[in-house]
């Protein structure tokens, strides 16, 4: 479950001019026949370390995406309700596997990965950072920040760099049997009785500003992505893929006759893309930077986890064994 | 705010609130897993498990790559025992263009080969050779499976290295099609819909 576009902080590369033209050539015509580039091909500095950062915060939220629910695995309503949400809590933690594997491809270790989480030099979706107060709350995650998350991941499948394409493949099949369990959820609160309506709308009004930020800031003051979309890094832009996420789900939100806490919310049918009003911008980079209501649980929870299976670790490990990168 | 998951406030959080960075090969090393979907189709590369050892990371890869569909064999093996060719561009034969260096030679003995046919895609398991080295290996593998598909990109694992299901084991896929609780066909809800708009005459 992701969002892209999260972070506003510039990356740190080789500039593009210091580059050996020639392999630069090779790189950029494989991508534009549209073959895929593997692990050993050569590339430049920026699309290594974008791909990075862009696979590795992917990751960071299936991990922290996995806590807002698992809360509510023990007080699911229901054996099936039960059975269904363990098995969807265990997919995204297997999804943060994939994806720190492919990121790993690219050559940073799991170690350093998982570290840079822990110390929150490394980000993850912002959504994870509010809370699920209700189980209308995380039915609200199951059908809508994951129909979010496919939006985006079933454009990033499309890119260019063959270890996070197959990662994708795989996750975004698991993903169907989230969205599905995640509308049929919603479905049985919305049409139940007033308090469980009551509960679903309530729920809807609190997940909707954090919905609009999921995808990242707006394409007018986001930093410009020419290369990295050339690249095929990046696969659209910000603002496209919400308005691709409006247009699939609004009118089905609206079918079960709740309703979206935006006056301005429409479709302009001449357009043929969605008005709303602007996200709070300024809220959503405070909310990345730390000050979100539950930045500090998730991380503590993550550090909990690190100390208490260290032992288990270190007992583990054989003295004989050599790391080598992976292989694809 | 306190949490709202009853569990984390019977832990002392704070307690944890110094960690110390991860040391070398806290994660383990890496396996590249195989997975054979079906029976008589071949072995895929799936994708790659951390483990501290072979039996640990045959369970790390059940989990993780047969949770789905149907599965009747998955097979790993340590990343470093693998040795690969370069890869090619689409189209253009990895056979026809490298030449491995030769590699000391041993006992005759089995090894296992993978090819890669498209970029993107994932390795097929295509079969068995005997040599003495990883060059005569890939060699052997050049004049028995080296047919009309281009191949781009070619590995080799000595087969005592690599870690297939025993045959007997099979069963443990079984209950697999029991699990419909996370398919997405199991979670129709049209009706319900329907009947919702229905009697609150919503179109």
């Amino acid at each position: 479950m992701y969002g892209g576009g999260n972070t506003f902080e510039k990356l740190q590369t080789k500039a593009l001019k210091d580059e050996d033209p020639q392999l630069l050539a090779v790189f950029e015509a494989r991508i534009e026949r549209g073959e895929k580039i593997e692990p050993t091909d050569w590339m430049p500095d920026l699309y290594r370390k974008q791909l990075i950062r862009m696979i590795e915060q992917h990751a960071h939220s299936e991990i922290i995406g996995a806590l807002p629910e698992g809360t509510w695995i023990t007080r699911a309503p229901g054996f099936k309700r039960k059975l269904a949400l363990m098995a969807k809590v265990q997919d995204e933690v297997g999804h943060a596997q994939l994806l720190y594997s492919a990121a790993e491809t690219l050559g940073k270790s799991r170690e350093q990965m998982i570290d840079d989480l822990i110390s929150g030099k490394s980000k993850y979706s912002n959504i994870f950072n509010y809370p699920a107060f209700t189980w209308a709350d995380s039915c609200f995650i199951s059908w809508l920040v994951d129909a979010g998350a496919i939006v985006n991941q079933t454009a990033n499948a499309r890119g260019s760099y063959g270890p996070y394409c197959r990662a994708l493949e795989r996750i975004c099949i698991e993903e169907s049997f989230h969205l599905k369990y995640g509308h049929h959820c919603v479905i049985h609160l919305a049409t139940g009785t007033p308090i469980q309506r009551k509960m679903m709308q309530e729920a809807f009004n609190r997940w909707w500003p954090p919905m609009m930020h999921f995808f990242g800031p707006s394409d007018k003051i986001s930093a410009h992505t020419e290369v990295l979309m050339k690249w095929k890094v990046k696969m659209d832009t910000n603002d496209n893929m919400r308005n691709q996420f409006l247009d699939m789900y609004v009118p089905k939100i609206w079918e079960l006759g709740l309703t979206l806490p935006d006056p301005n919310l429409k479709k302009n049918e001449e357009t043929g893309r969605w008005e709303y009003t602007e996200p709070d911008w300024e809220e959503f980079k405070r909310v990345i930077n730390g000050d979100g209501p539950c930045n500090a649980e998730r991380l503590a929870v993550r550090r909990m986890a690190e100390e208490r299976g260290r032992w288990v670790r270190k007992a583990l490990l054989s003295p004989k064994s050599k790391y080598v990168t992976p292989l694809a | 705010m306190e949490s709202l998951d009853p569990r984390l406030n019977r832990i002392d959080l704070d307690a944890f609130n110094q960690t110390k960075p991860k040391t070398r090969l806290d994660q383990f090393e890496t396996y590249e897993v195989f997975v054979q979907a079906k029976e008589n189709k071949s072995y895929q590369h799936e994708g790659v498990v951390h483990a501290p050892n072979e039996e640990m990371a045959f369970l790390f890869a059940k989990e993780q790559f047969s949770r789905r569909g149907t599965c009747t064999g998955i097979a790993v093996c340590k990343t470093e025992n693998i040795k690969t060719s370069p890869t090619t561009d689409n189209g253009r034969n990895v056979y026809d263009e490298y030449e491995p260096p030769h590699s000391e030679l041993g006992e005759y003995e089995k090894f296992d080969v993978f090819h890669l046919f498209r970029r993107g895609k994932q390795h097929l398991h295509i079969g068995k050779v005997e040599a003495s080295s990883y060059d005569e290996a890939f060699n052997k593998s050049k004049a028995l499976y080296n047919n009309d598909k281009t191949v781009l990109n070619v590995w080799v694992v000595k087969t005592e290295n690599i870690m297939f299901i025993d045959e007997n084991y099979r069963d443990i896929w079984y209950t697999l099609s029991e699990k419909q609780f996370r398919e997405a066909t199991a979670y129709r809800a049209l009706d319900k819909i329907k009947k919702f708009k229905e009697e609150n005459s919503l179109s």
